[in-house]
């Protein structure tokens, strides 16, 4: 096969595993096990914000291919990330034709999600049960839930409507603020801090975070700062958003 | 129990929202509530919530690596979602609430509580997978020869 298309598949797979939040570790190594599984020697270099890789057959090593993808929308699909793993992982036993592995690719990128209901009364569930955890009673926890679907369902609108995560971020914080202290101050008997908490839990980092320490640990440096930032930022518009939304009420009250 | 069971379902549905593979669902939900009970009783013990959440992280991944072994799937997938009880939610959410009410030295104490619990977090994580990945390079080297 030429080395453009084996390329082209290394490149694809990369772009599908960044764009669901893989670690970075994870997609170099991807790529070099596709090019190495159509014997192609390859150098790649990953950010979360783009993909470099540069190939060249094994008998012609004076005509090497390059490519540059630029990934800019990031999402979490764990699913997405076991898939290609299981992807790469055949090709190395047994190659398959160039149309045939970019079919399977393109039929992995568009995997079916589960549900939006069940997205949605999953993130109620979430709520629910942190704000029981944190001390909250049956009462606040429904409450929770209900918040907690709302801003859901605003926070996969304004993905959708390609607003940055930052502000959406800040204004499901604010959003879920406002409610709760509304509510708190309408029926006597909430507490409003585990609502607070049990509903912007759906909205907390976690994944960036962790992939940061991930690449540090097997030297990305770069990444790893990039995503610790972005996790950082998230934080912050998460509690400015909910600052906001407390001082606002107090200063109303 | 009622707490294990509720950080189970705290592990399970944010496990829905990451999108993962329904026959890993249970064993994300399983091990964050593992996770859970690890660090209420190490809190009850020493009473410290830093060190609390750093054996539970350090549970939590051990428990990862191992079913990402027998499954044959990435760790992440477990992992991520069975984080999510023991991130310093409230502690984050008090600090704010301190800087709103201008009680400036009990939100640097909280703000510090939270940054020293992400921290022990990340460590716990650092530890355990650098431990994992020693002893895969170790399979893989001993294989080849």
């Amino acid at each position: 096969m030429e080395v453009r298309e084996v390329l082209n598949i290394a490149i694809l797979s990369g772009e599908i595993l960044l764009t669901s939040g893989s670690e970075i570790y994870r997609v170099e190594d991807t790529i070099d096990r596709i090019c190495s599984a159509y014997d192609i020697k390859c150098e790649s270099f990953v950010t979360p914000s783009g993909i470099f890789v540069s190939g060249w057959a094994l008998n012609n090593i004076n005509e090497s291919v390059s490519f540059i993808k630029r990934i800019r929308n990031r999402t979490i699909n764990l699913h997405n990330i076991e898939m290609i793993n299981t992807f790469s992982r055949n090709l190395q036993i047994k190659t398959m034709p160039y149309e045939e592995a970019m079919k399977i690719l393109k039929s992995i990128k568009i995997a079916p999600y589960f549900s939006f209901t069940k997205r949605l009364s999953a993130a109620g569930i979430t709520s629910f049960a942190y704000t029981v955890l944190f001390k909250g009673t049956f009462f606040d926890g429904i409450l929770a839930a209900g918040i907690s679907m709302f801003i859901y369902f605003i926070a996969e609108k304004m993905k959708k409507a390609d607003f940055s995560q930052y502000f959406t971020n800040f204004l499901c914080s604010f959003i879920a603020g406002l409610i709760a202290v509304n509510a708190g101050k309408f029926i006597g008997f909430l507490s409003i801090n585990s609502i607070i908490v049990g509903s912007i839990m759906i909205l907390v980092p976690g994944l960036a975070i962790t992939n940061g320490i991930r690449d540090a640990l097997h030297g990305d440096i770069l990444s790893s700062q990039s995503r610790v930032v972005e996790a950082l930022i998230i934080v912050t518009s998460i509690g400015v958003g909910m600052g906001l939304a407390l001082l606002l009420m107090k200063v109303w009250m | 129990m009622k707490e294990f069971v509720l950080a189970f379902l705290g592990s399970y549905c944010p496990a829905i929202l990451f999108n993962i593979e329904r026959k890993n669902l249970i064993w994300a939900g399983l091990c964050g509530a593992i996770g859970w009970a690890a660090y209420r009783s190490i809190y009850a013990f020493t009473q410290s919530e830093i060190f609390g959440v750093f054996i539970a992280a350090i549970v939590i991944s051990a428990l990862s690596e191992i079913m990402a072994k027998v499954f044959k799937t990435p760790s992440t997938v477990f992992y991520i979602p069975s984080l999510f009880p023991i991130v310093p939610g409230i502690s984050a959410y008090n600090t704010v609430l301190y800087i709103i009410d201008k009680k400036i030295a009990e939100a640097a104490y909280k703000g510090l509580e939270t940054l020293g619990s992400a921290g022990a977090i990340a460590f716990g994580i650092l530890l355990i997978s650098t431990i994992f990945r020693y002893i895969n390079t170790q399979n893989i080297n001993s294989k080849g020869q």
